[in-house]
């Protein structure tokens, strides 16, 4: 790879300031996403304050009923810790699966390379509608996993509609994602280390353990915040294989944005899951902190 | 030769301009999907025939909520005229101030209208009957079901599919059960129905069936379920009657879809034009016999045939289920199907 220069005409850097061309430059996004983002989010926050009326109507008001009731509902706290622990769960599933992938393909090269990542993105072309319904034939009752199962002695278990289902579909749905991130995060990981352990006599095991894992934790890091945040918002993979068992905060807002109409509630639950967007966020930064430290 | 083919052009404009009033545009709208199909082909392209000057534009969404979430959004400059939606989601938009009154002087087919057909509180007026029905895979259930105990039947453990509440679905099955378990009055306590239902949990498929009850049935996904009579019966058709629709001899509970005149309506006369001849037995007479929806209007005549696919038949036999009154009591309906129904389930 040639390396290419880029040097601004010396007559355009001494006629921008470099402030002023960093303000023009963050505008028209810094605009874009006051009012794509934080105006919907603030008047979101503004609704979870509202009353909900029987029968979906809305009453302007001031009250934090919405926030009291779901911290002393116990479906609610269920439901919340319940999003929280299927989340880490597929975080957890997606990252054993995904790692050995990611790091063949860190060590493969040339167009086998190339090969094996478009490989790997290509399921990202399909919407996960369509992957979903895939697993939805795969894992019925009847279908080619049951059989197998079947064919080889044991019962097989329910695997769809419940939270089996949703954990499954949702790993294969965030492979992608994680197998990138994790790529990108295996910049440091440097053949002639491992083969340096191992020249002065590390077991694979050991070169595993005390060398190549250190060195992949900020890809690991990232991968699972960007897991856990597309896992906890997910709604389509819950909706189709939770089969109505599966109670998880997107599909929660769904039911009562859309069902039941309680919007000020719909609105409480949706700040309640940016705040915990929030939270991965502060601890993905401390992770990364000790890692870096 | 271009300049001929402009003048023509020209021409062919001025004389559309002169011979036609300017078309005026009512746009309504009501259920996408087959509802949207079946509605356009029976009710609006007759209206449009007989009024030439006006356009029905056809604004289909998939739920009453999208309806009224879109009715707010539109509440300063509203762009939609006529909503057709469910009683319950009327009422809270009739609350909210979104609708005007449908009485005799915007239509005078609203005195033919049957009792059920008026609520008090709601703006609208019935313009659809439907009720819920026991729809059946024809291949695994050979003999129709008679009662709505046949989703008991433990043959069909694990085939059981039922969409559960907060959709009307499961809150009018909850009705049912609770009247076929001798509970008292459902506006008070359906724990009866409740613990009913809970027998029927553990052999449930699923409790949202996707992309909706009918598809999994048709397909043999699952034996038996409940869904709406209307829709049933074109499944029913489609499906090479591999859907089959029972009414159960215990009787079922109507859901009620209400035609709306939305408050500040861009398009004036011209949708109270509409909402009169939606109303109309002609009107209700064609939709019946296109998707088999009871009609509203006790006027209208229809033929037998589509007639006995409606609960027309079985009026005495139907639960007389106040939705108004039922909407006060959803949340605490939905919240026992979730702690006290789909937990045995799991």
């Amino acid at each position: 790879m040639t390396t290419a220069t880029f040097d601004m005409p010396v007559g355009a850097q001494k006629s921008f300031g470099t402030a002023g061309v960093a303000v023009a430059l963050l505008l028209p996004i810094a605009l874009v996403n006051a009012i794509g983002f934080i105006l919907p989010v603030l008047n979101l926050a503004r609704m979870s304050f509202n009353e909900a009326l029987p029968g979906g109507g809305i009453a302007e008001a001031l009250t934090a009923a919405n926030w009291t009731g779901l911290l002393h509902d116990s479906f609610y706290i269920e439901l919340i810790t319940n999003s929280i622990v299927v989340s880490l769960g597929i975080t957890l599933a997606t990252l054993l699966v995904s790692y050995p992938i990611a790091l063949y393909l860190h060590r493969a090269s040339g167009a086998w390379r190339t090969f094996l990542t478009v490989l790997v993105i290509s399921p990202l072309l399909t919407s996960a509608v369509v992957r979903t319904y895939g697993w939805i034939a795969l894992l019925a009752e009847q279908g080619p996993v049951a059989n197998v199962i079947a064919s080889m002695g044991f019962q097989p278990p329910r695997m769809m509609f419940n939270t089996t289902g949703v954990v499954i579909g949702l790993t294969e749905i965030l492979m992608p994602y994680m197998i990138l991130s994790l790529m990108a995060g295996f910049g440091r990981l440097d053949p002639k280390v491992e083969e340096a352990a191992r020249t002065l006599g590390a077991t694979p095991f050991r070169t595993f353990w005390r060398v190549i894992l250190p060195l992949t934790l900020p890809g690991i890091a990232l991968g699972c915040l960007l897991c856990f945040v597309l896992a906890i918002s997910s709604f389509i993979t819950p909706k189709l294989m939770g089969g109505g068992r599966v109670f998880l905060l997107a599909t929660e807002i769904y039911d009562q944005a859309i069902v039941t109409l309680n919007w000020p509630l719909a609105a409480t639950l949706s700040m309640l899951v940016l705040i915990i967007f929030g939270a991965a966020l502060a601890v993905y930064s401390r992770i990364l902190r000790m890692i870096e430290g | 030769m271009m300049f001929a083919r402009l003048s023509i052009a020209v021409s062919a404009l001025t004389i559309a301009a002169v011979t036609s009033a300017p078309a005026e545009t009512v746009t309504l709208t009501a259920y996408s999907g087959i509802f949207q199909e079946h509605y356009t082909k029976a009710v609006i392209e007759p209206f449009m025939k007989k009024y030439p000057d006006i356009t029905v534009q056809f604004y289909g969404m998939p739920n009453s909520a999208q309806m009224l979430g879109t009715l707010r959004a539109q509440k300063s400059s509203p762009q939609i005229d006529v909503a057709i939606l469910d009683v319950s989601v009327a009422k809270a938009g009739t609350d909210e101030g979104l609708f005007d009154k449908v009485d005799e002087s915007v239509s005078p087919n609203v005195k033919d209208l049957y009792p059920n057909a008026h609520a008090e509180g709601v703006a609208g007026v019935g313009v659809t009957f439907d009720n819920l029905v026991i729809i059946y895979n024809t291949d695994q259930v050979k003999a129709a079901p008679t009662s709505w105990d046949a989703l008991w039947d433990k043959q069909y453990e694990g085939k059981v599919i039922i969409q559960a509440a907060p959709d009307i679905q499961g809150t009018t099955f909850t009705i049912i059960s609770n009247k076929l378990a001798g509970g008292g009055d459902y506006k008070t306590d359906v724990s009866a129905g409740i613990a009913k239902i809970g027998e029927l949990a553990p052999g449930v498929q699923t409790w949202d069936p996707k992309p909706d009850v009918y598809a999994p049935i048709a397909n043999g996904q699952a034996a038996l379920g409940i869904g709406w009579n209307a829709r049933a019966q074109i499944y029913s058709q489609t499906s090479g009657g591999k859907l089959g629709v029972a009414l159960p001899k215990e009787g079922s509970g109507f859901q009620i879809n209400t035609i709306n005149l939305v408050k500040n309506a861009p398009a004036g006369d011209a949708a109270k034009k509409f909402i009169d001849y939606a109303l109309s037995p002609e009107a209700q007479a064609a939709f019946t016999s296109e998707m088999f929806y009871a009609p509203t209007n006790s006027k209208t005549v229809i033929a037998q045939d589509a007639l006995k696919r409606t609960a027309a038949d079985d009026m005495d036999k139907m639960i007389d289920i106040d939705w108004l009154a039922v909407a006060k009591v959803r949340d605490g309906i939905t919240e026992q199907w979730r702690r006290r129904i789909i937990p045995l389930s799991r």
